[in-house]
């Protein structure tokens, strides 16, 4: 019996190596756009139930909604971007103010637009999604009358998680499917385009991490941006940044399978920057306006430049991801 | 004992610089940034086959460069979202000025002079604003700030002097970037490339777009035909898969075309124009990719692409005797189809600069 087992965890095992790209799918992946689907569809209920801003339960779903959106913002491809999903379920960074303005403009109308699901997918993205959402939860000089916010917190609350299910749908349904079978009728000509893919999203994901949600709070020691932070007014900023780093230290340590030293490496790398996160004790970034809590948020981001350097120069190898002087620069 | 270029660079110092022309300077064909074998950045002087007649030292990785019409300087720019261009006087190697982007403004890479080399104007954001700007230069002036004005979008990367010596155009990329977040772009969601027309004093004379499937195909880099017809390169900003043209022209008073051909040749530029240029006379059009390895090749009349031609990290274009020539970030300078002309240990930047009084 014992060695049967053995056996059936041998073949489960050389199954698994065989086909990378299909594990990435299998548990980072599609269950990582399940629970998108799920918190978002739990936020509209919330809003369904409850729609006054101060809400406990409508504020802690958009935390949820908000969090799993973190862990799969890296994977910015395919069912994500199709039909402008991730754009209005996440239309951040805002650096125009457009979010506030948009809204303003919806709610000193009263525009009759929040009625209706379909009409509502018109709106500029600015309006949509879940950092508008946020916006609208934490405003603290709210405009307009309570019934018409009410209606356009639900109809902003059901419009993401409709986002939310087409994207976990189009992955579960069509992508995944192109993604584990290369060739001419995939987007992926070879598994290794596939697994290249996987990696520029890793790669990607931990720019944003380093340059967007730390950089633009940080932004010069001369002039901090504290309001920059992402979600700050829910005060989730740095929560998100250590479930995005989860998330992608789950999905580089699954690309780098095969090579344990790398997996060892890009583990402790991985845990030395969540560890300088979880000390860092500041949850909206607000600390980047003094030079203590400046230094602080900066040596986080210097942990996570780290990982990225790590990950291009070992793992991108690996993956057959080579550095063209001209081809990489982008300009 | 004086040397030749402590002589020089004394009478610079005094402000008695020579007019040095560009046959003083070995006539180069092209200029060009690179990263020379030991990692230090310079900007070369390249003869027709692409062997350096020059190089000068640039305090970082560069990007592309102005040649002054007559005089042998030239202006190499920093690479984006860098703060310096330097001129630099390519005979006795002198630093003839630096330019400073004013508070709040960083360079894109690009600027062209007028006709007569009296104005550089050069590709500038306003971070704060997410607008693009143009800043003017006195080139007979000791290159003083002389003013700016606005690009007419966002993101302004290359700016070409029409034929008509009146007028600019410039590629408005429409991706906003700001340097506290390096080069990380701000706004895909609600981008707008455009090409603006604008008088050399700033008035907006036309805006193009293409339609609205192309909003996130980034205008980036430009030739022109001597008859005024633009060629222009572009970079996709969606999704890979997306199928999109890397090419197009436009002729002021049209609409802008697509270069387009069978689906497996566009797909092979990475959805990534790097630069672009007219040859054979102005009948054909050439785009490289250096993500897809490329060189794609096209007939101007009928916006049809004809051949493609593989080199590996390619990206700067030119002509020369007539011959379209390509360089790469690997050190080749090869004609396009037919052998290579040189081989350097130097990583050759992105563009291939025409020097026109070479």
């Amino acid at each position: 019996m014992k060695q049967l087992v053995a056996l059936i965890l041998c073949l489960v095992a050389a199954t698994a190596s065989a086909d990378p790209v299909g594990r990435v799918l299998d548990s980072h992946v599609l269950p990582g756009f399940a629970r998108l689907a799920k918190e978002t569809a739990s936020l509209a209920a919330a809003a369904e139930v409850g729609c006054d801003e101060r809400d406990p339960d409508l504020r802690a779903a958009l935390n949820g909604a908000l969090r799993a959106w973190a862990g799969v913002s890296h994977l910015r491809f395919g069912p994500t971007e199709a039909e402008n999903r991730a754009f209005a379920l996440a239309f951040w960074p805002d650096s125009r103010g457009m979010t506030p303005k948009a809204l303003a403009g919806l709610i000193a109308a009263e525009d009759p637009v929040v009625r209706d699901a379909q009409t509502f997918a018109q709106v500029s993205v600015a309006a949509r999604g879940l950092y508008a959402l946020e916006f609208l939860l934490y405003d603290e000089d709210p405009a307009g009358s309570d019934a018409y916010r009410c209606a356009l917190i639900r109809a902003i609350a059901r419009d993401s998680a409709g986002l939310a299910q087409a994207m976990a749908a189009d992955w579960h349904d069509r992508y995944a499917a192109l993604m584990r079978a290369p060739g001419p009728d995939s987007p992926y000509r070879s598994q290794d385009e596939a697994m290249q893919e996987l990696f520029k999203a890793l790669g990607t994901g931990l720019q944003i991490t380093a340059d967007l949600r730390l950089g633009r709070p940080m932004g010069t020691f001369d002039k901090p941006r504290p309001k920059r932070a992402e979600a700050w007014r829910a005060g989730l900023s740095l929560s998100l940044v250590i479930a995005a780093l989860n998330s992608q230290k789950q999905l580089a340590l699954m690309l780098a399978e095969g090579d344990a030293g790398l997996q060892e490496r890009l583990g402790a790398t991985f845990d030395r920057a969540l560890a300088s996160a979880a000390a860092l004790d500041d949850p909206a970034l607000a600390g980047v306006a003094t030079p203590d809590g400046r230094v602080r948020v900066e040596a986080l981001q210097q942990r996570v430049n780290e990982i990225r350097e790590l990950v291009a120069q070992e793992l991108g190898p690996e993956l057959g991801v080579s550095a063209g002087f001209n081809a990489l620069d982008g300009d | 004992m004086t040397t030749r270029r402590g002589f020089l660079v004394g009478l610079a110092a005094a402000g008695l610089t020579p007019r040095a022309s560009w046959a003083d300077a070995g006539a180069p064909a092209f200029l060009s940034a690179g990263r020379a074998a030991d990692g230090s950045y310079n900007l070369y002087g390249l003869d027709t086959d692409g062997r350096p007649l020059f190089q000068l030292p640039i305090p970082d990785r560069g990007h592309a460069a102005a040649a002054h019409p007559e005089r042998a300087e030239a202006v190499a720019f920093a690479r984006r979202p860098g703060r310096f261009a330097l001129v630099l006087n390519c005979v006795s190697g002198a630093e003839i000025a630096r330019l400073s982007a004013p508070e709040g403004r960083h360079f894109y890479g690009h600027g062209a002079f007028d006709a007569e080399g009296r104005t550089l104007f050069t590709t500038e954001n306003d971070y704060e604003a997410g607008q693009g700007r143009i800043g003017l230069w006195d080139a007979s002036a000791g290159y003083r700030r002389i003013g700016e004005f606005g690009s007419g979008g966002v993101g302004p990367h290359d700016i070409r002097l029409m034929p008509d010596g009146k007028s600019l155009v410039v590629a408005n990329g429409g991706v906003e970037t700001h340097p506290d977040t390096g080069r990380v772009k701000l706004n895909l969601p609600v981008m707008q490339p455009n090409l603006s027309y604008l008088s050399l004093t700033g008035e907006v004379l036309e805006v193009a777009q293409m339609p609205p499937e192309h909003r996130m195909n980034s205008i980036r880099h430009l030739d022109l035909r001597a008859d005024g017809l633009v060629a222009f390169a572009m970079q996709w900003q969606g999704e890979t898969s997306d199928l999109r043209p890397v090419l197009g022209l436009h002729r002021r008073g049209a609409p802008p075309i697509a270069v387009t051909g069978p689906e497996a040749e566009m797909r092979a530029m990475s959805g990534y124009g790097g630069s672009v240029i007219f040859y054979d006379g102005g009948r054909r059009v050439a785009v490289s990719s250096p993500r897809g390895g490329l060189v794609q090749l096209s007939d101007v009349a009928t916006g049809r692409i004809t051949g493609e031609v593989a080199i590996t990290d390619v990206c700067g274009l030119g002509v020369t005797g007539g011959a379209l020539v390509a360089s790469s970030g690997s050190g080749v300078f090869t004609r396009v189809g037919g052998e290579v002309a040189s081989r350097s240990a130097i990583a050759w930047d992105n563009h291939l600069v025409a020097v026109n009084g070479g």
